[in-house]
């Protein structure tokens, strides 16, 4: 995903040694064929067991890596993560997640191109609530996943929690934000370097009444009614372009390449500012909240487009469904979505039995 | 936080992408020892040298092989650092001690390096030629000495004609892992394959002379490059995957050395390569491993290289496999891995062409003779180039058509010979 933070050490050239694709001079892996453009890097191997759930919740996180060899099933695996025995590289996320909770459900997939799946989600239900957590490790660091998958548990679980006790929305989403980057930072470790592991943040909250999000970065959230007004895209990016784009500039005149999609905002050791954006609307009429990463929306950016594309159904078919069509545009890079209906259900019952 | 300079790096080129069904895995590893930071990885090690003096009949033939010979030995001892204990020994027909005057090592006091360079300065040239004899009595004057580098200089004008080639394969063996050794010959009558067999299998370097008048400088050289060793013994250290096969390992600069058959296993997984004492150097190791053929998208790791002394990994560094049905990927061929692969051969063709030539083979040699010419001048190996120009007729280089020289001096086919493991490395600007 995203382009790189921008401001770092000019390490490497502008194209990939490997595959000749261009590339932003500060990224870590080539966009195009995820190829190290750094030597010596650690693969990361960071997914830690999910914290017990507080009670009254329920929660699915696409984190929780296999902890056995792919190839021969040993558990022994060098410093650098790769299978003492047989070599093989040991999985840093899942392949393919689907979290599925009946009412809310979501989808998580490799693509096509990259060999590690960086984005990372969590879906959530409490009475009265639905929640989902999206976060995209962004290319350009250090072991992105580390980021990715730290953050979406610490911010899936404190989102809950921060629900569970009764704030509001909107506040609970900045307490989710919060702790997604305290553990976005810790994932850089002791000695987190120039460009220690980053990640994307995004989060939406539907309640009876409310469709709230919360984001940082370029991760999206968008609002499609199933009948009354227009599809729209509640984020904007924390991009050049996206800022411009929010500023009502018009697509024709706002800048293109590289640099209008460098990402100016992120989570990890090295972000300064990491408060959200937050924004809370109060639909008409029923609808959905898809959460996504870049992976999905790069197929389908506009919200009329993407609501065209988007099958009425239950939420894990139309997740599944959205992610094949990414798939089959190409799957460029990981793709995640969660769908969220609207209004939430005034109790969770009938989706946790 | 700041780091201590590193003092060795391993840094790994390779294409790590192989197309669906690959299964070989080629890669360089540049191990490079440098900064501030080497002498603190185990201090400065002790240190011995011992000097074998060619003083057979011939060395008195012209007169200044024997006189710049003394002066090399005496720029020699002049060049030992306080501490290091030495020796001289005088090679004919069998070997005597010149300095001590007992088989064992003096330490390199002002005094002794005075009376060791009075006592090389009355040596007389006079009898036969034995290496092996003067192997063996280096090895007996090393022998339970505490010194970490082991260092010899051997110098020799003709051929080893006192002995058989079994009697010197089987001192060496003797000798081998002992101590390190250079291998010198000067004048017109020594034979590069004799030299090539000592420092290959003592982990030193081989060269001729054409004049004896740069034997001073020589020595000086390999002499101070022994001294400012900062590890004594290192070894390559390979795991390689369940399943996969070490193809080769081989030294691919400064000299090619193939190392495969030296491997010791130290587990199922990994096998130890020996490289000597390091100073502050860079070598290129080129290493083709055979793995089990993976699926595509999925990545292995093919070999982990690393440099290591003691208990003390000094550098590591990882060779992958990326399986891809990405053709532009996995078609790409590593510039320096061909680089090396074509210096390899030049090394083997030369050998070989003079070989041929030698058995009287016109057609093998012209055949040879001329790929080595096209291999030098394609990876712009000058030096190579030239020696061949010496040996054969060079009539279009790029596509390898030679005549071979009806009347070629024997040195130079020695040169020619003795210098065909001597590898450059790739152009920085060529690279891509």
């Amino acid at each position: 995903m995203a382009a790189d933070g921008g401001g770092l050490d000019t390490v490497h050239g502008t194209e990939c040694p490997t595959c000749g694709a261009s590339v932003g001079e500060t990224d870590r892996f080539c966009e195009t064929c995820g190829a190290g453009l750094f030597e010596g890097l650690v693969p990361a191997s960071s997914a830690q067991p999910p914290a017990p759930a507080p009670a009254g919740q329920r929660w699915l996180t696409s984190t929780g890596a296999p902890d056995a060899c792919g190839g021969c099933g040993g558990t022994a695996f060098g410093p650098e993560g790769y299978c003492d025995d047989c070599g093989q590289r040991r999985p840093a996320g899942r392949n393919h997640s689907e979290l599925d909770l009946g009412v809310i459900a979501a989808v998580s997939d490799l693509g096509h191109r990259h060999r590690h799946n960086e984005d990372a989600v969590a879906i959530g239900l409490l009475p009265g609530a639905e929640a989902a957590v999206v976060c995209d490790g962004v290319s350009s660091s250090t072991r992105p996943d580390a980021a990715s998958y730290a953050a979406v548990d610490a911010a899936a679980e404190a989102l809950l929690r921060a629900l569970a006790d009764g704030d509001e929305p909107e506040p609970a989403l900045t307490v989710a934000a919060r702790a997604a980057q305290a553990a976005a930072a810790l994932a850089a470790g002791a000695e987190p370097g120039n460009n220690p592991p980053s990640c994307t943040f995004v989060a939406g909250v539907v309640t009876a009444d409310e469709v709230s999000v919360g984001w940082v970065g370029d991760s999206r959230a968008y609002w499609l009614p199933d009948r009354d007004g227009d599809p729209a895209v509640l984020t904007a990016d924390d991009s050049l372009a996206g800022q411009l784009a929010a500023a009502g500039v018009p697509l024709a005149e706002a800048p293109q390449g590289a640099q209008a999609g460098a990402l100016v905002r992120w989570l990890g050791a090295d972000a300064r500012d990491t408060a959200p954006h937050l924004v809370t609307i109060r639909p008409d009429g029923p609808g959905r909240l898809l959460v996504c990463s870049d992976g999905l929306f790069r197929y389908r950016p506009a919200p009329a487009e993407l609501a065209a594309a988007t099958p009425a159904g239950t939420p894990i078919d139309t997740a599944r469904s959205l992610v094949q069509l990414a798939l089959d545009a190409g799957g460029q890079d990981n793709v995640t979505v969660a769908v969220l209906p609207y209004p939430a259900p005034e109790s969770s019952q009938g989706a946790t039995g | 936080m700041s780091e201590p300079a590193a003092a060795f790096t391993a840094e790994v080129y390779q294409n790590q992408y192989l197309p669906a069904g690959g299964d070989v895995v080629d890669a360089v590893i540049t191990v490079t020892a440098s900064g501030a930071g080497l002498r603190d990885v185990g201090g400065t090690p002790s240190a011995a040298e011992v000097i074998m003096i060619d003083c057979s009949g011939s060395m008195a033939n012209p007169p200044t092989k024997l006189s710049e010979a003394k002066k090399a030995c005496a720029t020699a001892i002049d060049s030992l650092r306080d501490g290091v204990s030495f020796a001289i020994i005088a090679g004919r027909h069998d070997a005597q001690m010149v300095f001590p005057l007992v088989a064992t090592l003096a330490p390199a006091t002002p005094a002794n390096k005075a009376a060791a360079k009075a006592a090389v300065q009355n040596l007389l040239a006079a009898g036969g030629t034995a290496i092996g004899q003067w192997l063996s009595l280096a090895n007996t004057v090393f022998a339970g000495h505490p010194a970490e580098v082991k260092h010899a200089i051997m110098l020799t004008d003709g051929r080893n004609q006192h002995e058989t080639a079994e009697q010197l394969a089987a001192t060496l063996r003797n000798c081998e892992r002992r101590f390190i050794c250079d291998s010198r010959g000067v004048g017109a009558d020594w034979v590069a394959s004799e030299l090539r067999t000592v420092a290959s299998t003592l982990l030193g370097t081989a060269d001729g002379l054409e004049d004896p008048r740069e034997l001073p400088a020589a020595f000086r050289a390999m002499t101070e490059a022994a001294m400012g060793k900062a590890v004594a013994e290192a070894t390559l250290r390979v795991w390689t995957p369940a399943g996969a096969t070490v193809r080769f390992v081989k030294q691919a600069f400064p000299q090619v050395e193939d190392l495969t058959p030296r491997r010791t296993q130290v587990s199922a997984r990994i096998g130890d390569y020996p490289t000597g004492a390091w100073g502050a150097e860079s070598r290129d190791y080129h290493l083709s491993v055979q793995v089990q053929p993976g699926t595509v998208g999925e990545e292995v790791l093919a070999a982990r290289v690393s440099l290591v002394t003691g208990d003390s990994v000094l550098a590591q560094s990882l060779v992958l496999a990326t399986w891809t049905d990405d053709t532009a990927l996995s078609t790409k061929i590593n510039q320096r891995v061909a680089h090396y692969t074509g210096q390899a051969e030049l090394a083997s063709a030369i050998q070989e062409g003079l070989a041929a030539r030698d058995a009287g083979d016109v057609e093998t040699a012209t055949s040879k003779l001329g790929r080595a010419v096209q291999l030098a001048e394609e990876s712009g190996h000058s030096d190579t180039a030239k020696l061949l120009g010496r040996v054969v007729e060079v009539i279009d280089a790029p596509s390898g058509t030679i005549r071979l020289k009806p009347k070629v001096a024997g040195v130079d086919a020695e040169l020619a010979n003795v210098r065909s493991v001597k590898t450059i490395r790739v152009k920085k600007s060529e690279e891509g």
